[in-house]
């Protein structure tokens, strides 16, 4: 039988299952009807052929304490009592000697004693011939007398028929019903299956916009659906930033590349002596080291954003900062900036320290970087209400526009007024990838007041050690 | 100073040789880190130049046997791998320096030096002198001739640091590494911003300048 000829339904796990389930339900609802039937139908039986075997020893009794004519003629008593059972006394000879019948049953046998189910007629109330069904028991005494004790079994038949039928009902539905439900249940969850690999083989086809839907019932799919949509949404984010990258790269290292190479050859253009050459060589040697420092740059922010864990320890962050704030208030002098800083002591971090530092030293460099002298540079360290440790890197300079404050986290986003100043473009995106890693959140604001310009505040929150 | 430099990369040993050829250094090359080993066990050396990445025997193993088996010739790991991890593995198996790829010339020349007077540097000094200023490392105190100058502890510790290496060119990267035990390029001028500020404090009322900056290099302390 070939399988794949199915429907893609019966092939799931989920059919599979409701198969089972129906399998199992049908074992259960079997054993019920089954101990029902043996309750109700079994039971009248049963009750029937106990009453028909105390009234067959009754009878043996009479026989065997009182011979042939007490028989006889209990018999004769008792089938003219119109009680439930009817009777007949055969002799030897195969006559007739007391009954309600004139004959044995066809279908009795001629020794033994066993039940035999049989038809008779008889006439009921309004003169009309009847066939009714019996069922009796033959007891054949050493004289070679033959009794027969029968009941009607009209009345239980059609009981046992009516419980059988409704046992059968019961079962088909029950059976059908499961089958449908199975059924019904296995498609809307290979329906949402499908649905969810048809996304993904869309996203495979090049689609990078294609998201699950989503019910909003809240259940494991929606919940996998929504962790597929993040998942695409940061795949998405990463490509485009790839894809971007690549031309910023190329941009960014275009300019750089082209002046060393218009310098190298005007030098070479040049009679001049030993000092000019050396000038030009080691002005080629700077430019060369900001083309590697930006390689570096971009190699770097790869590891971080390629999700390669870094080394995490438990250090002192508040130790961190201080010995940052005393780095950086020399630097802020030497570029006439007015620096201040809020440490708070005892905070730790489980995160990777060097990454972490790289961090706040882009932020630093950053703040120093565009703020004009005159100008003020802040750095704050604190222990948020909720247990989170936070610390910021306020300035006073030009500040960025709201609508640009997610576009300067990516690669290679410069405002255009900062791309005169040197750097790769890639602080930031490393602050953000660093961030990202531990888990961080990023904000940025408005820096200090005071100023004619709006300034910088970038907020790190991290989990606290 | 003999140096001597494991290297599969034939180029790249070439280049090292060069560099440090040129700088008055002695040096012997090997190309793969079994003959590095025994040439390293059978010879004597001021200093090794290791790279990590070879064929038959990596450098982490390399050096661990060599310094299993009782070499003490100070080693500088070359890599082209600059994590954190890997620097910490690198120190562990014995290394006492190292060096990411690409690397500037004048990087490679000032830690090699650097390694070389570590090692020939005798039993421990409570005192430094470059010229007419004297640390003293127990008092934690700095003269420059009879005046007294007052330094904050980072910059104690930078100021040991170049006279330590006194009349060698230590590098930016060196510093940061040493003193700050960053391992990282910060992109603006923290490292000169503090190099200045010790060099007012140590050079500016005095007549001859000590701390010389060496252009697209790093700085000298020197006499």
């Amino acid at each position: 039988m070939n399988l794949s000829r199915l429907p893609a339904f019966t092939r799931t796990t989920t059919f599979r299952l409701a198969l089972v389930h129906t399998a199992l339900f049908i074992l259960f609802a079997g054993a019920l009807l089954l101990y029902l039937f043996s309750a109700t139908a079994g039971r009248l039986e049963r009750d029937d052929t106990d009453a028909l075997n105390s009234e067959i020893n009754a009878l043996t009794a009479a026989y065997t304490s009182g011979g042939f004519s007490r028989l006889s003629q209990s018999v004769s008593e008792r089938s003219s009592s119109r009680g439930a059972f009817l009777y007949l006394l055969v002799g030897p000879d195969g006559e007739k000697i007391a009954g309600d019948f004139d004959f044995l049953p066809a279908e009795a046998p001629l020794a033994g004693e066993l039940y035999v189910p049989f038809s008779y007629d008889s006439r009921n109330y309004a003169g009309v011939v009847q066939r009714n069904r019996a069922e009796g028991r033959i007891k054949t005494f050493p004289d070679n007398t033959v009794l027969l004790v029968a009941y009607d079994i009209g009345e239980r038949g059609e009981m046992v028929k009516r419980i059988t039928d409704v046992v059968w009902t019961a079962a088909i539905a029950g059976l059908v019903l499961s089958m449908v439900g199975g059924v019904i249940v296995s498609r809307s969850v290979s329906r949402r299956v499908e649905s969810l690999a048809r996304t993904t083989e869309d996203v495979m086809a090049g689609d990078l916009s294609r998201r699950a839907t989503v019910y909003g019932s809240g259940d494991e799919f929606d919940r996998l659906a929504e962790r597929l949509n993040a998942m695409l949404t940061k795949l998405e984010r990463l490509m485009i930033a790839s894809r971007y990258s690549g031309d910023a790269i190329a941009h960014d290292l275009r300019s750089p590349l082209a002046r060393l190479r218009n310098h190298l050859e005007s030098s070479l253009a040049q009679t001049g002596d030993r000092q000019d050459f050396e000038g030009a060589l080691e002005y080629s040697i700077e430019e060369v080291d900001r083309v590697l420092e930006t390689f570096n740059a971009i190699l770097r922010l790869s590891k971080v954003q390629g999700g390669q864990s870094g080394t995490f320890d438990r250090f002192s962050l508040s130790e961190q900062v201080v010995e940052v704030a005393e780095i950086y208030e020399a630097v802020c002098e030497e570029a006439q900036l007015a620096f201040s800083s809020d440490i708070k002591s005892n905070l730790e971090l489980h995160a990777d320290k060097s990454l972490i530092m790289q961090l706040i030293f882009n932020l630093m460099d950053n703040a120093v970087k565009y703020t004009p002298a005159g100008g003020a540079v802040k750095l704050v360290l604190r222990r948020r209400r909720n247990g989170e440790v936070e610390l910021s890197v306020l300035d006073s300079g030009p500040g960025i526009p709201e609508e640009n404050r997610e576009k300067v986290l990516e690669r290679f986003f410069r405002l255009e007024e900062a791309r005169t100043e040197p750097g790769s473009g890639l602080g930031l995106s490393l602050v953000a990838a660093v961030t990202e890693m531990h888990q961080g959140r990023l904000e940025l604001s408005e820096g200090l007041p005071g100023y004619p310009t709006p300034g910088l505040k970038v907020s790190l929150t991290l989990a606290s050690a | 100073m003999r140096v001597l430099v494991i290297e599969d990369d034939i180029e790249a040993a070439d280049f090292v040789r060069k560099v440090l050829s040129e700088a008055g250094h002695d040096v012997a090359v090997e190309n793969d880190g079994e003959a590095g080993l025994s040439r390293a066990q059978s010879d004597e050396f001021d200093a090794m130049v290791v790279d990590r990445m070879m064929p038959k025997m990596n450098g982490i193993e390399m050096l661990t046997t060599y310094r299993d088996t009782g070499g003490n010739t100070p080693a500088l790991f070359l890599t082209a791998l600059g994590d954190v991890e890997n620097r910490v593995e690198g120190l562990k198996a014995g290394g006492d320096d190292y060096l990411c790829k690409p690397f500037a010339p004048s990087e490679l020349i000032a830690r090699v030096e650097a390694l070389g007077r570590r090692a020939s540097s005798e039993a421990p000094t409570t005192k430094l002198q470059v010229g007419d200023l004297v640390m003293d490392l127990l008092a934690r105190t700095v003269f420059r001739g009879e005046v007294k100058i007052d330094l904050q502890p980072r910059e104690f510790r930078l100021l040991e640091f170049l006279m330590r290496n006194a009349d060698q060119v230590v590098t930016r990267t060196m510093l940061l590494e040493k003193v700050w035990d960053y391992h990282f390029d910060p992109q603006t001028n923290v490292i000169d911003v503090h190099i200045s500020r010790l060099r007012s404090k140590i050079d500016k009322d005095f007549e001859v300048a000590l701390l010389h900056t060496v252009r697209g290099a790093g700085y000298r302390l020197q006499a």
